[in-house]
């Protein structure tokens, strides 16, 4: 098994499987081995924040973390911060000041999958790192998204943004900033007419107003989202991305990974590991229980966890375990778990 | 006496965490006393190519129900302009289509506008939500506020307005959060349920799930090394936390999660 490494690892899983931990141990066996790493997290637990240098001012801003002697950046996501750094660098100062766009990107207005995107584009771009391993917000939610990425590049290719876009220019040049239904009645294609005018009697005429401002900025900023977007079929390439879905003995679902890896194939390639942590197989072997009531707990666990394995076989290429790590020390876990990321590395 | 059901239990947590098995199994303590409760859940958070379909089963004397976004859009947007061709009209509109995506909070929003409709056409029904992970939960509060300051004025404005006031009334709305028994599990539910109480003035509580510990209490020395440090951290967790948790739930030696579910029925009384 050839775990290579590639400029991008995304790690994908439901939640609870130790996913953040997993990718941080990984970051950091990267790192160790002499890579430029950043990673990406969305959603820390706050031990690990502090482990990582994430607390307070430092949220949405690249950090220097060294860990036991080995260095690596981190960036724990704030959407403001990435609209706000999209706006200076593709310069459309109106992103970060509109109403609408500003509620979206509070931490849970819910465009933190299409800013992580966006973000790793950008982060990319500065040729500053080797390899970026984004930990995803969790859930099949990230999956979905993806699956719903194609819909929003058609956000920015139908006509309508073209006419808004126009209308915008227009009203630019008379001076006026917020335009009323009335213009866009005439200027409008019959269909995106009827739509607003049906829209209007849901949502009034001040959200329609505001929406089409909020629509205008973000088709000024369609570079930067764009290239984001486009940064999907980079992850699609198997030369450049290592895809982990992860999951737990613990957790014991085989059939949600199995589901993740379904939803996931359109755009996923073949060259995907699935990660399964939380494993006791090897204790719970070798434990000789004596008394009965031991023994069935014994069984019950192992035969969970051996069903399990035996179920993930049949759907995935290759699967990495890590033991459970019971430590409570963060950084004892982080490091016990690099130690088994470096074992899978092929020696060069 | 026993006492009286909130109308809608939002249950959230981690994936993995059981969250499933207990809210199926609370839905049937409920039923077995009388009352009248609903599993619900959702699937899908985009308009995609893959169709769930709404459906409304019942299984082994449980009412299930899975709704589907693009027919929930449907259905809301039909009984706001009195229109299904409209609607399926609307529905269908790339541009309908690439708002919802790029925005997931207005899925939530939909959602929960038609589990809301759900509580209101039958005064009896109890809704439990088997909410996506963790920080969905929160995402589905914040965004109805979100939408609530986006909308200012007009129906969807004072729809979510009615949202809000159900979502923030304690005696409708109660969220129960699903933890398991490890220091990480516990950390992540204190911290949502922290975040939760910044947005919602609604009782949220922690229940832990899957706990270990109580099987082996009196066996520790016969544990294997490793799984004697597992149960060990256990019992100092929950000893340490135990005020702060609504209920505890011993491990289920049961392999099967239909053997689980029945095991649990009649022991989560305190989540009412």
């Amino acid at each position: 098994m050839a775990l290579t490494t590639k400029s991008f690892e995304i790690f994908c899983g439901t939640g609870g499987v130790g996913k953040t931990t997993l990718a941080t141990s990984r970051a950091l066996s990267l790192a160790g081995l002499g890579n430029r790493v950043l990673l990406v997290t969305i959603d820390p637990a706050r031990r690990l924040k502090d482990l990582l240098g994430l607390s307070g001012d430092s949220i949405g801003e690249v950090q220097s973390v060294e860990i036991e002697g080995v260095k690596l950046s981190a960036l724990l996501m704030s959407p403001e911060k990435t609209i706000l750094r999209m706006a200076e660098k593709f310069q459309t100062p109106d992103l970060a000041h509109n109403r609408i766009v500003q509620i979206l990107s509070k931490p849970y207005g819910g465009m933190n999958e299409i800013l992580s995107l966006v973000e790793m584009e950008m982060q990319f771009e500065s040729g500053k790192y080797d390899v970026i391993v984004l930990d995803t917000p969790p859930g099949a939610h990230f999956l979905d998204f993806l699956e719903g990425l194609a819909k929003i590049k058609s956000f920015f290719d139908q006509n309508f943004v073209e006419i808004f876009s126009y209308l915008g220019q227009k009203t630019a040049k008379a001076g006026k900033k917020v335009f009323g239904f009335g213009l866009i009645n005439r200027v409008i294609s019959t269909g995106v007419r009827k739509l607003l005018g049906y829209l209007q009697n849901v949502t009034g005429a001040q959200f329609i107003d505001d929406f089409i401002e909020a629509i205008q900025i973000i088709y000024q900023s369609k570079e930067a989202f764009l290239k984001g977007l486009a940064l999907q079929d980079v992850l699609k390439m198997k030369e450049k991305c290592n895809w982990f879905l992860v999951t737990s003995v613990e957790q014991g679902k085989a059939q949600e990974a199995v589901e993740m890896k379904s939803h996931a194939s359109s755009f996923i390639h073949q060259d995907h590991f699935l990660v399964l942590n939380k494993c006791l197989e090897k204790e719970l072997e070798s434990w000789n229980a004596e008394t009965v009531k031991l023994k069935n707990l014994r069984d019950s666990l192992l035969i969970k966890e051996v069903t399990l394995k035996k179920r993930l076989r049949e759907s995935f290429p290759t699967i990495l375990e890590f033991p459970e790590i019971m430590s409570l020390s963060p950084l004892d876990h982080i490091q016990k778990l690099t130690h088994k990321w470096n074992s899978y590395v092929p020696q060069s | 006496m026993s006492k009286k059901p909130h109308r809608l239990y939002i249950f959230t947590g981690k994936g993995g965490v059981g969250k499933t098995t207990l809210s199926r199994a609370f839905a049937r303590e409920l039923n077995n006393s009388g009352h009248k409760a609903v599993y619900l859940t959702f699937k899908n958070q985009s308009l995609g190519e893959t169709h769930h379909a709404t459906t409304d089963t019942v299984k082994d004397g449980l009412r299930m129900i899975s709704l589907d976004l693009e027919d929930c859009a449907r259905g809301y947007v039909e009984k706001r302009l009195n229109s299904k061709m409209i609607a399926g009209w609307i529905v269908k509109a790339p541009f309908f289509r690439a708002l919802i995506n790029m925005v997931p909070g207005f899925s939530y929003l939909i959602y929960l506008g038609k589990i809301l409709e759900l509580g209101k056409d039958d005064p009896n029904l109890i809704v439990i939500l088997d909410a996506p992970a963790s920080g969905h939960a929160l995402t589905m509060v914040e965004s109805t506020s979100n939408f609530q300051k986006i909308f200012e004025s007009g129906i969807v404005f004072e729809d979510t307005g009615k949202m809000l006031a159900r979502l923030n009334d304690p005696e409708y709305t109660k969220i129960e959060i699903i933890s398991l028994p490890s220091l990480m599990s516990w950390q992540e539910a204190i911290e949502l349920r922290a975040s939760l109480r910044e947005r919602t003035p609604v009782d949220v509580a922690i229940t832990v799930n899957n706990a270990f510990y109580p099987l082996v209490e009196n066996d520790f020395d016969a544990l294997p090394a490793a799984i004697r440090e597992k149960a060990l951290n256990e019992k100092k967790l929950i000893e340490e936390n135990a005020s702060e948790m609504q209920c505890i739930l011993p491990h289920s030696l049961s392999t099967s999660s239909g053997g689980v579910e029945s095991e649990l029925v009649g022991s989560l009384s305190k989540l009412i």
